[in-house]
């Protein structure tokens, strides 16, 4: 129903119903129930108001608009049809700026790229400027323009270098100004990706950053003295293809890595400036000090990265199995499994075995009984989720999608064309279910090894947030029956490993009906994409010059 | 989610174990405003909650100053008599903590000043031994005016001066702060894990915090402050079906009438307080922020103050409208549409339950009032963000259990609570509880009272407990100051 013109409004074309005929309409629908609607379940009533039954289009027809003539100069939406698209609330008045602080190596990408991910599944416009990306950039438009190669080893890095400090400083400006530049154009966060070392260094960006209104700058300290650590990001650094070293042996890159963070060593300040607002990161998951941190998202931003922790452990997934709904091709409901579903459920204690051992575990279900029996054989302690019960498809609770479409095709074809921003009547959309599972991330983010017996949309859901998934592409994500899902976080993204079980199940995945539309591969996903990413994403970069 | 998600074995929650929150500050610096605040917040989310205050405890044994040897808050060298007293009430305020541990408890906020590293380690070293988790929660104040505000407020209003001239004791508190200055020493030991606020959520420094529940607490305490604000809240109106959720049905031509009688009576009162203040309606904003659900009614209630009138002085740019798809009424599932009768014949053994419980049982596929709650935190965070006066414009299910939340009512009773249609319930948060009034303004269709008998029948599921178990108006928990 998203574009049910606006009735006008000057009398006479709207119905208006007096208090009499709301009563009779009231009647009228309650003597409708008993027969109407569809077929009901053993002793339950029928549904009154799914959109399988006349009611609700009855109901529409006579109500559609109530409201009066005299009233507002726009005319609300009025109430017809199984659902409408939900624009996208508006953010444009966030505009943060992420400046990061701390020596190579000490996580602070990790921080950013987690962070991003984050925000971005919560619809925020946010965007890392990585300011060695720029350096590479330059150098590798000034070898072709030239001719000429530059070296970025230690040396270029030291502080003593005066001319290379000089340009070092440039880079970092410009990689600023191109941030401020893109929060004007509509961004809402954006992470100045750079080691920021010095007090001199911050307060110029905190005065360049106060000249624009409605910014604000959160400095992002990063701070590891775990030596293992370290040495895992140091051989990260080297062994990831990053072109500062591709020239070179994996020897002869670490001396010149580690040679390059003792330069900055020597000049480096941890924050100690009490006027600013920053966040210290000690150790991922230790320890957090917080300072002057004011405003909304500044806080969830806090509070999302204090529940960080760089324990390894995996995080499966499963959808129950395969129910009785399922089957029958009905979406929704609250019905059992079928036989195939539970051969899946028994099934399932070995497939989990095999791959953790002995490892503790705790799974997650929703409260509705398909998970609940999916769950039931796994010997585990568990633990019930409201938060976790499938998109509420409202009125269309319990039918199929032929009979849907059969009832309402526009409706129908409404929601195909926008997925994400589609909310059932009397239901949710996906940005909903987004918006209601976000304490579940915070939750996941905490914990070691979960394993969550789900239900498709809630699992497409959790899982783009995962793999950075745009959210167009996100309900069309293949969450097969009968499969599980690991996903091991890694350094920059989580790699992920898929087992099916030979138990046959229906597929229950409806790609986008469009032509050309469906990509195997949206963008920004891979099945591992725990390498660091933005080596290879520099396109952004070569339009500055 | 922060409400119980789970309990353990224990009657514990968020397998959190116990946790006992020192606060540490001089007198006047907020420690009582955030112990109570917080103490609120954890008892909504199901986490049971204490705040003992040592000057409380002391006021009860012992009585106002006039009571206490000259030299009980003084500097320097005490009485054996006094060391003794002194003693024997902080023995007896430790026991109450043992105490409430001991009958399950899960945290205790000490309200006390533990100003001294020696005392903390002391206390802490106690509880530490029987495996309870100690946190020190500093609150520091540099604002002069906050501090003298906080005097102003609370603390010459206490039992120690009644019957004194209000400067004197003024005075006389400044001095007991001096003394305490002396001997203070600021939270910068780090054995046990710390968060030091400054002004009140200004500016908050964190050391050490690890677990969910003392993570939650610290991100609270971020989102708390303690300026002066009024949050109103009035129900949505009658829609075409009332008693069906899916539908989402439009406003009623009883729904649209009292939309328009909602705003009337909204800058009526609003013109009336700010006058009453004394500030000038041009700095403060006639119409408060608004926040609404993505359910139709409860949006469409909104609409007339975003539409154009000549006559009016605001310019509706200025109104903001928030539709929170959060705050949608509770979801009555598979009940949804039906009357009592009808659910008593189709799910009886549900509706034996659902009658004993109607806060904890979830009918099918419904919510639980507590499903409701856990679903509300979030909103409730932002809530305590909002500085500006706000108008929430919502479902008595929603309001309900925002109200217990800010009054501090025990979860069972928040199916119970009174929120007629027609009445605009006006909340001011106070350091001790809060000040409400509900405002009488409309009788029209759907007015859930005596007139219309029963205008809630169909949708009993969210109505049920306040139409059957008595009500509890919001008014009446009026919280007074601190006796």
């Amino acid at each position: 129903m998203t574009s049910q013109p606006s009735r006008p409004l000057s009398s006479g074309s709207s119905p208006i119903l007096s208090h009499r005929d709301l009563a009779q309409v009231d009647t009228a629908l309650s003597g409708m129930h008993p027969t109407d609607g569809a077929v009901p379940a053993t002793n339950a009533p029928p549904a009154l108001f799914g959109a399988g039954g006349p009611m609700l289009k009855k109901f529409d027809q006579t109500a559609a608009s109530s409201k009066m003539p005299s009233q507002s100069a726009t005319p609300p939406i009025s109430v017809v049809g199984i659902g409408n698209k939900v624009a996208k609330p508006d953010y444009s008045e966030a505009k943060i700026v992420v400046a990061t602080v701390g020596l190579p190596a000490r996580g602070k990408s990790y921080l950013s790229n987690k962070l991003m991910r984050y925000l971005k599944w919560l619809e925020y416009d946010v965007k890392v400027f990585n300011v060695g990306q720029l350096r590479r950039s330059r150098a590798r438009q000034r070898a072709m323009t030239s001719g000429q190669r530059e070296s970025h080893t230690a040396e270029y890095f030291s502080h003593s270098n005066e001319q290379a400090t000089r340009l070092r400083d440039k880079l970092a400006e410009d990689s600023l100004e191109m941030l401020i530049q893109w929060l004007k154009d509509g961004g809402n966060v954006g992470i100045h990706d750079a080691t920021n070392s010095t007090h001199s260094r911050r307060d110029k960006i905190q005065q360049r950053v106060a000249r624009e209104k409605g910014f604000t700058v959160i400095f992002l300290e990063s701070i590891c003295d775990d030596p293992a650590l370290i040495a895992a990001n140091v051989a990260l650094k080297v062994s990831s293809g990053d072109p500062d070293y591709k020239d070179m042996s994996p020897e002869e890159a670490k001396a010149d890595f580690l040679r390059r963070i003792r330069a900055y060593e020597q000049v480096y300040e941890t924050i100690t400036e009490p006027g600013i607002s920053y966040l210290k990161i000690i150790n991922v998951g230790n320890q957090v000090v917080m300072n002057h941190i004011r405003g909304y998202l500044q806080s969830r931003i806090a509070f999302y990265l204090m529940n960080l922790h760089l324990k390894p452990r995996s995080i499966f997934m499963s959808r129950h199995g395969e129910s009785q709904f399922n089957l029958e091709g009905k979406i929704g409901g609250d019905a059992p499994l079928s036989e195939r579903g539970q051969a899946y459920a028994e099934a399932l204690p070995g497939l989990i075995k095999d791959n953790i051992g002995d490892a503790p575990l705790t799974v997650w279900t929703s409260t509705l009984q398909r998970t609940i029996q999916t769950a039931q054989a796994l010997p585990y302690t568990k633990l019930t989720w409201k938060s976790l019960d499938e998109l509420d498809a409202g009125v269309c609770d319990g039918m199929t999608y032929e009979e849907i479409e059969q009832a309402y095709p526009e409706d129908f074809a409404n929601r195909d064309e926008d997925k994400f921003n589609y909310r059932y009547r009397g239901g949710e959309s996906y940005r909903d279910v987004v918006v209601r599972l976000e304490p579940v991330i915070m939750e996941l983010e905490r914990q070691e090894n979960i394993l969550i017996i789900g239900h498709q949309a809630i699992l497409r859901c959790l899982y783009a947030y995962f793999h950075n998934f745009p959210h167009a592409d996100l309900p069309y994500i293949k969450i097969p029956l009968h499969t599980v899902i690991k996903l091991t976080p890694k350094a920059y993204g989580c790699d992920e490993e898929r087992y099916t079980l030979p138990i046959g199940a229906v597929d229950t995945h409806r790609p986008k009906p469009r032509a050309g539309a469906p990509r195997s591969r949206p963008t920004g996903a891979s099945t591992s994409t725990s390498r660091r990413q933005y080596y290879a994403e520099e396109e952004m970069l070569e339009s500055v010059e | 989610m922060v409400a119980p998600l789970y309990t353990t074995a224990s009657g514990l929650l968020f397998h959190a174990g116990k946790i006992l929150v020192l606060t540490v500050g001089l007198p006047a610096r907020g420690k009582t405003h955030i112990s109570r605040a917080l103490e609120r917040y954890l008892r909504w989310t199901g986490v049971k909650t204490q705040v003992i205050s040592l000057g409380d405890y002391r006021r009860k044994v012992v009585g106002g100053t006039q009571n206490l040897p000259p030299d009980y808050f003084t500097l320097g060298e005490k009485s054996p008599e006094t060391i003794a007293l002194r003693q024997r009430i902080s023995d007896g305020c430790e026991q109450l903590i043992w105490d409430f541990f001991n009958a399950k408890g899960q945290v205790v906020i000490y309200d006390a000043n533990n100003g001294t590293r020696e005392r903390r380690r002391k206390i802490a070293e106690r509880f530490v031994a029987a495996g309870i988790h100690v946190i020190m929660l500093e609150s520091l104040c540099d604002d002069e005016e906050m501090i003298l505000a906080n005097i102003r407020s609370v603390k010459i209003s206490s039992p120690d001066y009644r019957g004194w001239d209000p400067d004197q004791a003024v005075k006389d508190y400044y001095k007991r702060i001096r003394d305490h200055e002396v001997h203070y020493e600021p939270v910068e030991e780090t054995m046990y894990p710390s968060i030091r606020i400054k002004n009140v959520g200004d500016n908050i420094m964190v050391n050490d915090i690890r677990g969910y529940l003392q993570s939650r607490i610290v991100f609270f305490l971020m989102n708390i402050h303690n300026r002066f604000r009024t949050i109103y809240f009035a129900r949505s109106g009658q829609s075409l079906i009332e008693h069906s959720y899916k539908a989402d049905s439009d406003l009623s031509p009883g729904g649209w009438e009292y939309s328009e009688k909602l705003k009337e009576f909204v800058y009526e009162r609003r013109a009336k307080t700010l006058e009453a203040r004394g500030m000038d309606p041009a700095t403060r904003r006639l119409v408060p922020k608004i926040w609404t659900s993505a359910r139709r009614r409860s949006h469409h209630t909104a609409w007339p103050f975003l539409t154009t009138n000549p006559n009016e002085p605001s310019p509706p740019s200025s109104v903001k409208v928030m539709e929170r798809p959060q705050m949608s009424e509770i979801n009555p599932g598979v009940w949804d549409g039906l009357t009592p009768d009808e659910v008593r014949q189709y799910y009886p053994d549900e509706w034996e339950r659902f009658v004993r419980d109607p806060y904890a049982y979830r009918a099918p596929r419904a919510e639980s009032y507590h499903d409701l709650c856990v679903r509300l935190e979030p909103t409730l965070i932002e809530l305590e963000r909002q500085k500006e006066d706000l108008l929430i414009i919502g479902h008595a299910s929603v309001i309900r259990c925002i109200l217990a939340y800010l009054i501090g009512l025990p979860a069972s009773e928040i199916p119970a609570i009174e929120v007629a249609r027609g009445d605009l319930i006006e909340v001011i948060p106070t350091s001790y509880g809060v000040y409400s009034q509900a405002y009488h303004f409309w009788d029209g269709p759907g007015r859930s009272d005596t007139n219309s008998g029963s205008a809630d029948e169909k949708n009993f599921y969210e109505n049920y407990a306040e139409d059957t178990k008595g009500k509890r108006r919001p008014e009446v928990e009026n919280a007074e100051l601190e006796a």
